[in-house]
């Protein structure tokens, strides 16, 4: 039967708040307006989460060591991360995408796709939509939000980059692959750094550079991504935008020492107080992890990342944990042991929180026993804090 | 050697010898049939020289006896296509080539030495259990399907069967479902337990299902290693699983707070419905049994949802005792075990979303089948 519903141009808006943290910070204290600041971890060995785009110009930006960001800019006002209210102000700022359209797929804290096809007026619907969402943004949160409305998401998202800061851009129907093909080739999404090296060592420097050659010869040299990268090029990428967005792909907690530590006891109990926190994660979104990542950072800052992929999916502290220490306890028998710096354990290879029962479960033991216990825990830990209660471990720490 | 057959009876014993063949083998012999000819029948002989070995007699004509093996894939194929015919055949003793005709069509097959064809040895007799072939096949039909397909626990791997008085119990479990069926023996037999192969019963379970009348007999040899079924025209022999089998009995509920009695065909059929949803999550359907209220019969509700793909619920008259109840299975489980139920009404019997699910066929006591359910949101 042919599908007689009249198609209308695809509009997909892809919304991204500008330096969100520190937007947040000035909201809460208007003094750092004008002035380069970095928002982020103080300490010796702190980071920069996000930096003005007044210190941008001094060359700081984030995932940077924060003493490095202090040298190139000493004037810049550093404030501490307060993730709390990032995630408040999120929730307000979906709370307003989802009043322009019901298709909203949150990309993270501080982004997402829309859905605007079929909004409003075909002409001008989606671009009125759009800087609704922006003038709301803006003075109810005071973040200011750059956007792109195209014809696909990924030209909706390299868009948003372009809009920043504080713009809109819209890309006129039809128009994907005209708009992206002055651009640079790493500025794709699909495009990471190893893919981008490769293109450039064969000449392609711009996206429209790589529409021209040919789909099959991409498949060959570059497989898969070469395969996406022939279509996306051209602007064709008929991935839908997903209400509710894309389930988490992992959740993980890592922490670096401010002096290294040795004693295997210790960072056993700190594996445990990620394994809590991870878990709480998990079980807050509906999730369940089919395989446990340890990360660990020597001294001379190599860093070894091993995992476990596990019989059954878990959410439960105690699977983690046990997941977390064995693969520790690998790491120690293989390389030695060791001053360690950082220490991170992460749930990846997430699926949905059902699992299918085994008879030995029958018995009352098994993981929903674990999990019962973790939910109570987690009642507890929301209602009197995080340090309030703690599953006993039998043994007592080492007396230094 | 020398011979003539018919083309439906080699046929018929290639196909059943061939099962016993090894998919992958270090031994390229086992790629071979042996062929023995004397007696007025030829016999066929397959075996993997490790857990099983099948030997099928058939009636021929047989000029001069003798004995080959033959490549199993080349020989089971060229027969298979053959019409319906008288098949001649004769050995070359020296060049172990095998001529081969039928109506019009000849052909010629390199044969190997049979003595280097592995040994199937005779399995002693330390003991024979005989037993009706129909029952027989009835008791591995309700329990094989639920042995478990992977290594990690090899006894799961196989079929238990506890042998005591007039009875003879066997029992499956691959971890996340249970079965049990009890048959009755016609003789008083010696107390004994052992682990058959789940694979060879498939493979005995297809030889028995050839014929429903007869007898068969199970023999057990000395050291309690090896099993041999006779089914007089037919023989298997499997290589028993050292091991000890979970104590499954705890694991079959004795209580329930919901007993639900649902028409099997209905069931099965709303069961596969609902799986056509379920397939692109993890095969979930959701069962919710209401029981009837002021002449309102009850009824079970069978529920698959598939996110961005579409949902589906069918709906079935029951008779529910007890609380209401809502349970999720793997959809596959349920048809699996539905399959095997040979009765017109099953009662499903269950207590929590998270306890044992226990399937009892109506009317028929000898099987009994536990399944775990799929811990799920609601």
């Amino acid at each position: 039967m042919a599908d007689t519903t009249p198609t209308l141009p695809r509009r997909i808006a892809h919304f991204d708040l500008d330096s969100f943290f520190v937007a947040v910070e000035r909201a809460r204290d208007p003094s750092l307006l004008g002035k380069p600041v970095l928002v982020g971890g103080y300490g010796r060995r702190g980071v920069v989460a996000t930096a003005s785009y007044e210190a941008r110009q001094f060359g700081c930006h984030s995932a940077q060591p924060m003493a490095v960001a202090l040298r190139l800019c000493p004037q810049a006002i550093v404030v501490p991360a307060n993730f709390e209210a990032y995630q408040e102000t999120s929730k307000r700022f979906h709370v307003i995408l989802a009043d322009a359209s019901p298709v909203v797929e949150s990309g993270g804290i501080d982004e997402a796709y829309v859905d605007l096809t079929g909004i409003g007026p075909v002409e001008d619907g989606a671009r009125a939509a759009a800087v609704e969402v922006r003038r709301r943004t803006r003075e109810e949160l005071h973040c200011p939000v750059s956007v792109c409305i195209a014809g696909s998401r990924t030209t909706a998202k390299t868009g948003s980059d372009q809009a920043k800061p504080d713009g809109l851009i819209e890309v006129p129907v039809g128009g994907d692959a005209a708009f992206l093909a002055p651009l640079d080739i790493g500025l794709l999404p699909l495009v990471g750094p190893k893919l981008a090296d490769g293109l450039r060592r064969v000449g392609v420097r711009t996206v429209g550079q790589a529409a021209k050659l040919d789909p099959k010869w991409l498949e060959q040299q570059f497989g898969r991504a070469g395969q996406m990268l022939a279509e996306r090029a051209r602007g064709i990428d008929p991935t839908p935008v997903r209400a509710g967005g894309r389930p988490n792909r992992s959740i993980s907690r890592e922490v670096t020492f401010g002096t290294d530590v040795t004693d295997p006891a210790e960072l056993r109990q700190v594996l445990r107080r990620h394994a809590e926190r991870v878990g709480a994660d998990l079980r807050r979104a509906n999730r369940r992890a089919r395989t446990v990542t340890l990360k660990l950072r020597w001294d001379d800052f190599t860093t070894l990342t091993r995992s476990h992929t596990l019989d059954r999916p878990a959410q439960s502290t105690p699977a983690l944990l046990e997941a977390g220490v064995a693969l520790l306890d690998g790491i120690f028998r293989e390389h030695g042991v060791r001053p360690v710096r950082l220490i991170g354990l992460g749930a990846t290879n997430l699926v949905e929180d059902q699992l299918q029962l085994a008879l030995e479960d029958a018995a009352g033991g098994g993981p929903l026993r674990d999990e019962r216990l973790d939910g109570v825990l987690d009642a507890i830990r929301s209602k009197f804090g995080d340090a309030s209660v703690r599953r006993g471990t039998g043994t007592r720490a080492k007396p230094r | 050697m020398r011979l003539s057959c018919q083309q439906e009876d080699l046929h018929r014993g290639l196909s059943a010898v061939a099962r016993a063949i090894p998919a992958r083998t270090t031994l390229p012999i086992t790629q071979h049939i042996l062929l023995e000819a004397q007696d007025g029948a030829i016999t066929l002989s397959a075996t993997d020289a490790e857990t099983i070995a099948i030997t099928y007699r058939i009636e021929a004509e047989i000029e001069e006896p003798g004995s080959i093996t033959m490549p199993s894939r080349l020989l089971s194929d060229f027969i298979a296509t053959l019409p319906h015919d008288k098949i001649s055949m004769s050995l070359a003793e020296r060049s172990r080539q095998v001529n081969l005709s039928c109506a019009r069509n000849t052909a010629s097959i390199g044969g190997m030495d049979p003595d280097d064809f592995p040994p199937i040895p005779p399995v002693g007799d330390a003991g024979t259990v005989r037993m009706d072939a129909d029952r027989l096949r009835r008791a591995i039909t309700q329990t094989v399907f639920s042995a478990a397909t992977d290594d990690s626990r090899p006894v799961l791997t196989g079929v238990h069967f506890a042998i005591s008085d007039k009875q003879m119990r066997l029992a499956a479990a691959d971890g996340f479902r249970l079965s049990v069926h009890t048959m009755d023996l016609d003789e008083e037999t010696e107390e004994r337990a052992i682990i058959v192969p789940a694979r060879a019963l498939g493979e005995l379970g297809r030889l028995l299902g050839e014929a429903t009348e007869g007898a068969v007999s199970m023999t057990f040899n000395q050291a309690n290693t090896q099993v041999q079924f006779d089914l007089g025209h037919a023989k298997l022999m499997a290589q028993l699983i050292q091991g000890t089998f979970p104590n499954y009995e705890q694991l079959i509920p004795n209580q329930t707070t919901t007993q639900t009695v649902v028409l099997v065909k209905d069931f099965i059929r709303e069961t596969r419905i609902a799986s056509i949803f379920a397939r692109d999550g993890s095969g979930i359907v959701r069962l919710i049994a209401t029981p009837g209220e002021g002449g309102e019969p009850g009824r079970l509700t069978i529920i698959a949802r598939a996110e961005e793909v579409g949902d589906n619920e069918g709906e079935l008259d029951a008779v529910v005792e007890g609380d209401e109840a809502k349970i999720a299975f793997n959809g596959r489980y349920l048809t699996d075990v539905l399959q095997v139920v040979d009765v017109d009404r099953v009662a499903v019997e269950t207590t929590s979303p998270s306890s044992p699910g226990v399937i009892r066929p109506i009317g028929d006591e000898r099987f009994v089948h536990v399944v775990m359910p799929m811990f799920v949101q609601w």
